[in-house]
This record gives C-alpha cells, sequence and structure tokens, in this order.
C-alpha cells in the first residue's frame, strides 16, 4: 500500500476498485491532524469554505509552504456545513455578478480540480415573479447579465410551464405566478464535500489544519501583528487571515476596529425524503409570506429556507416564527408538500454587512486579512473567493475582480447595496 | 427568545416586533460611524425594536446576544429611532 497519506490519494474508479480488495485499512481520514506548529507564514483563522479554499490556492498557485488554519471547532461545522447548497451568478450589480459568474465556472470544474466530487448540479435556478411589480424587476435584472455575457432568460408563463411544469405556473393561486427569471447553469452543490474537498486537497499540500483551536487575540509589536493568541497557545504568523464569517464582528472588536456588520441569524430545514418532486432550484418573494426558497436534494428531500430571522444573535436557535413563515410560503407554491414531515431544522450565524455584499480587505494592521461579510449568500462564492483571496494574501495586491469589495467603501460612499434596502440587513 | 415583553402591552409573541438596527458604535460620532458600524459584543447588544403589530411604541432594548435573552426593555427616548 501507498505511504502517502490517504488524503494525497488519487480518487479514480481503479482506487475504489482497489477499495474493495485492500480492506478495512485502506481509508484513512481525508486531512490528517497534525501538530500546531510555533510559527508560521500565514495562519488563517476559520475552516470553513473560505478559509480552506484561500489556503489551498496559497499553497498550489503562490508556493508558500508553511500555512495553517486554525478553527475553534470542527471543519465544516460553521455556515458552509448549514447552508441550502444554491450556486448562481444572477447579481444585478456589475461587481457582484462579475466575481459570482469567475466562481460559477469554477464549480464547474472544481471536482476535478480537487479530485473530490462536489457533486455540482446545474438544476438552473427560477427566480418567480408573484406580483406584477416583480416581473419588470427580473427582467431589468436579467438584462443587466446578458449585457455582460452572462446566461439568463426571462420565462413567461407558456415558457415556464415547458421549463418546469410540476410548478403548475398557470394554477389558481392567492398569489399566481407572473413569470420568471432562469439561470440555467446554476444549481446546487454539496456544501459538506466542498468543505472535504478542499480540507483534503489543503492537507495533502503539507497545509495543517487545526481543529478546536479557537483565536482569542492578536499580538501586535511595532505597527504590525505578530501573531495569534490561542486556546492553544500562542502561534506567531507573518501573515494573518480571518475568515470568520458569522463572527467577524467579535474579530472586529478583537481588533478594536468597530466593524459595517451585524450577526443575524438564517434558519434551513429539510424534509422527509420523497420521490421526485422538483427539479430546479426555486427563489420567490410571497407578498404574504417574504421570502422561500425551495430545491429537492439527491436523497428526495426538500430543503427549505426563507428571510433571516431579523435580529441579533449568535444562539443558531431559528425564531419560530420565521420557520412557519417558510412553510407557509412553500405551501403556497404547493399546497400538495402539506403532508410532508419536516426531518431536521437548524440555523447558522451569518456576517451580515450593511450593503449586503462581502468584504475581502486588510483589517487594522498591513498583515491582517479579512474575507467575510458574506451574508447569507457566501457559499457560492469560495472557489472564486479562496483563489482571489490567496493571489491577494500572497502578492500583497488585491486582483481587479475583488477590489470593489474594499472595506473604505462604506466611508467613500462606492456601496453595493445589490437589494437596495440601505444600512439594514433585514429588510423592512 | 419567543416573546418581548412591551413595557405597554406586556410579554407578546416576537412575531408582532420588529428589529430595527443595533446602536451605533461607540468613539466615533461622524456620519459615517453612526450609519454604518456596529458595536459586536456578543454579551450585550443595544437595539432599537418597534411594537409594529401591537402599541406601534419605538423600544430600547438591552439583550444578550448569545443566550438570546432580553435584559430590558424600555420606551425608546422620544418614541423615534
Ligand atoms: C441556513 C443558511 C443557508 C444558506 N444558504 C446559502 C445558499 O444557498 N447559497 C449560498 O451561496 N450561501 C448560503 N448561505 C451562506 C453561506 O453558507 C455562508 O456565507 C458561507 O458559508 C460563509 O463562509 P464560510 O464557509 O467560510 O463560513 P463558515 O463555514 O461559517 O466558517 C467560519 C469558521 O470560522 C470559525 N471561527 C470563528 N471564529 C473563530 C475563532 N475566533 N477562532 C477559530 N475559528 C473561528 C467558525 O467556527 C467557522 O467554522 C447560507 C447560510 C445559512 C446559515
Ligand atoms: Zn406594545
Amino acid at each position: 500500500m501507498s505511504t502517502l497519506p490517504a488524503s494525497a490519494r488519487r480518487y479514480s474508479a481503479w482506487s475504489l476498485l482497489r477499495a474493495r480488495y485492500a480492506g478495512p485499512g485502506y481509508w484513512r481520514p481525508l486531512w490528517s491532524g497534525r501538530n500546531l506548529q510555533p510559527a508560521y507564514d500565514v495562519v488563517i483563522v476559520g475552516a470553513g469554505g473560505h478559509g480552506l479554499a484561500t489556503a489551498f490556492h496559497l499553497v498550489r498557485d503562490h508556493g508558500l509552504r508553511r500555512v495553517a488554519v486554525l478553527e475553534k471547532r470542527l471543519v465544516g461545522y460553521g455556515n458552509v456545513g448549514r447552508n441550502t447548497t444554491i450556486v448562481r451568478s444572477n447579481y444585478l450589480l456589475p461587481e457582484n455578478h462579475y466575481f459570482y459568474e469567475d466562481a460559477l465556472r469554477r464549480w464547474e470544474t472544481l471536482s476535478r480540480e480537487l479530485n473530490y466530487n462536489v457533486m455540482y448540479s446545474p438544476r438552473g435556478v427560477l427566480d418567480l415573479a408573484l406580483t406584477n411589480d416583480d416581473f419588470p424587476a427580473l427582467a431589468r435584472r436579467g438584462n443587466a447579465l446578458r449585457l455582460a455575457g452572462i446566461d439568463a432568460e426571462l420565462l413567461d408563463l407558456p415558457a415556464l410551464e415547458r421549463f418546469a411544469p410540476e410548478l403548475e405556473p398557470r394554477r389558481k393561486r392567492r398569489f399566481p405566478i407572473v413569470g420568471a427569471l432562469l439561470q440555467r447553469r446554476g444549481g446546487t452543490v454539496r456544501h459538506d464535500a466542498v468543505a472535504w474537498g478542499y480540507a483534503r486537497a489543503a492537507s495533502a499540500l503539507g497545509v495543517d489544519i487545526i481543529e478546536d483551536c479557537e483565536v482569542t487575540g492578536v499580538r501586535a509589536a511595532g505597527g504590525a501583528a505578530t501573531g495569534v493568541e490561542t486556546t492553544r497557545g500562542h502561534v506567531q504568523a507573518e501573515q494573518i487571515v480571518f475568515a470568520t464569517a458569522g463572527h467577524t464582528g467579535t474579530i472586529g472588536t478583537m481588533l478594536e476596529t468597530a466593524l459595517p456588520i451585524e450577526t443575524h441569524l438564517l434558519q434551513a430545514m429539510v424534509s422527509e425524503p420523497i420521490k421526485p418532486l422538483l427539479n430546479s432550484v426555486v427563489v420567490y418573494v410571497s407578498p404574504g409570506h417574504g421570502e422561500t426558497y425551495i430545491c429537492q436534494s439527491d436523497r428526495g428531500g426538500l430543503v427549505m429556507g426563507g428571510h433571516l430571522d431579523g435580529f441579533p444573535s449568535y444562539t443558531r436557535e431559528g425564531a419560530w416564527h420565521r420557520l412557519e413563515d417558510v412553510v407557509r410560503g412553500a405551501l403556497e407554491l404547493f399546497p400538495r408538500i402539506g403532508g410532508v414531515k419536516i426531518l431536521r431544522h437548524w440555523a447558522g450565524t451569518n456576517d451580515m454587512t450593511m450593503d449586503g455584499s462581502p468584504i475581502m480587505d486588510r483589517l487594522r494592521y498591513d498583515n491582517v486579512f479579512v474575507n467575510a461579510g458574506w451574508c447569507y449568500g457566501g457559499f457560492k462564492a469560495i472557489p472564486a473567493s479562496g483563489a482571489a483571496f490567496a493571489q491577494f494574501v500572497a502578492t500583497g495586491t488585491a486582483p481587479e475582480l475583488i477590489r470593489p469589495f474594499r472595506l473604505s467603501r462604506f466611508a467613500t460612499g462606492h456601496l453595493l447595496d445589490e437589494t437596495g434596502q440601505g444600512p439594514f440587513p433585514v429588510r423592512l | 427568545m419567543t416573546r418581548l415583553a412591551c413595557p405597554f402591552c406586556g410579554p407578546r409573541e416576537l412575531r408582532e416586533f420588529e428589529f430595527h438596527k443595533t446602536g451605533p458604535a461607540a468613539g466615533g460620532q461622524g456620519e459615517f460611524e453612526r450609519v454604518y458600524l456596529r458595536v459586536a459584543d456578543p454579551q450585550l447588544s443595544i437595539e432599537h425594536w418597534q411594537h409594529v403589530g401591537g402599541c406601534r411604541a419605538w423600544l430600547l432594548v438591552h439583550r444578550n446576544p448569545s443566550s438570546g435573552l432580553p435584559l430590558a426593555v424600555e420606551l425608546l427616548a422620544g418614541n423615534a429611532p
């Protein structure tokens, strides 16, 4: 048997076959439990999608050798393992759609790149209009995308009926469907596989992934950070990256820098598995119950989510009334799922920025970086963010693609307020 | 947290209330700080809420965002945010 760690072994049909005859010792952990070293070139805080992808690209693309990812809980314990797996690039603002389009293109080939099946499923993302006001707004967004060369199709009812007959677009409803915007290359990616795939690939390249290690402070001297304090002692670092998602506000507090971020909960739930009902990802805002999005997992469960709970929280306990809103919204579209049982329900802490777009910049010191503010939509960004942010950290210059996401935009007025709701994470 | 105690209406379901924003970051009192920057203290969040589904009063709420529990609810000075 090969002496390489399991994480460095290539997966293939052949390796599967070999595993079948090699006995129980063949499979080993995807990332190896290495020991925390006293010093690194780059310390990344947070083993979510963004932290792990950044680590992977730092080593693979820029040749850095001593890189660690410090995680206070477990790989995948944060939002990367809690999201509803939707990927798409159909944003209105150019800064956003070019960035998310870069990510979508990378999702298309990521399984091969990581040698790990992340189950990218381009099943189509449908934004439904349930009011006459929503439809022109979708048309405007679709036109902005088409001008940028990004796929988007505006569907009237007959076209929607052809694409998704299961929605029964002409059915009589309290808020009847008016039309839809379709992005065919949008869809879903298996969220856990993204965390595991990046962790495995980074570990194979020599990245130390240290779980159960919380960063509690930053040590600085002479105007630069020198390392981090952790629950496992001091670690020296030439550069520090915070990819801490829902806890980034408190990282600001740690660095005595107030950030334009509030932490809000977002819930999701999954039903018991049922036979195939829904082929695409469906997103809509019901005038009665607010936002709902719904898709069917490969196992058959209906995955559903909606709007934020509506107030700051770190509890990860979803508010009951929001769960009710989401279920009502889902029933409005699919009355026939009324008898289906909810199997699991959970919430994640979202780093909501005051314009709803991410922040990728330095923080307080020249050698401290923050990659956060992903709000409720940062899963789809992971491959683009990892590649671009690694370039930023390795070269000191932010690539064009992520320059609009600098922190100073709040002071200079160059906001990226995709939904036009002003400096409030909760839409009123 | 499933309820909030309005000083006028008593404990009511959370659904009746709307959160508006957290208090501005202490320190800088400029327009930018007031509009965009937020205090991130996992033990104490000072917030503006409105009892939209009840008496419509504006409320100043002190809450612990790590437990979710309200610590104090009172009328917001001037009854406006
Ligand atoms: C219910 C729900 C549904 C969502 N649906 C979608 C969707 O369909 N599509 C989409 O694109 N996005 C979605 N999102 C958003 C997306 O999941 C997040 O924006 C994204 O995962 C955040 O980036 P991350 O993966 O790096 O974060 P995380 O996985 O949260 O990683 C951050 C990590 O940092 C660790 N950490 C924090 N502080 C410290 C510290 N001091 N020391 C050490 N470690 C620390 C945390 O434990 C955590 O593991 C959803 C989110 C939720 C909650
Ligand atoms: Zn009241």
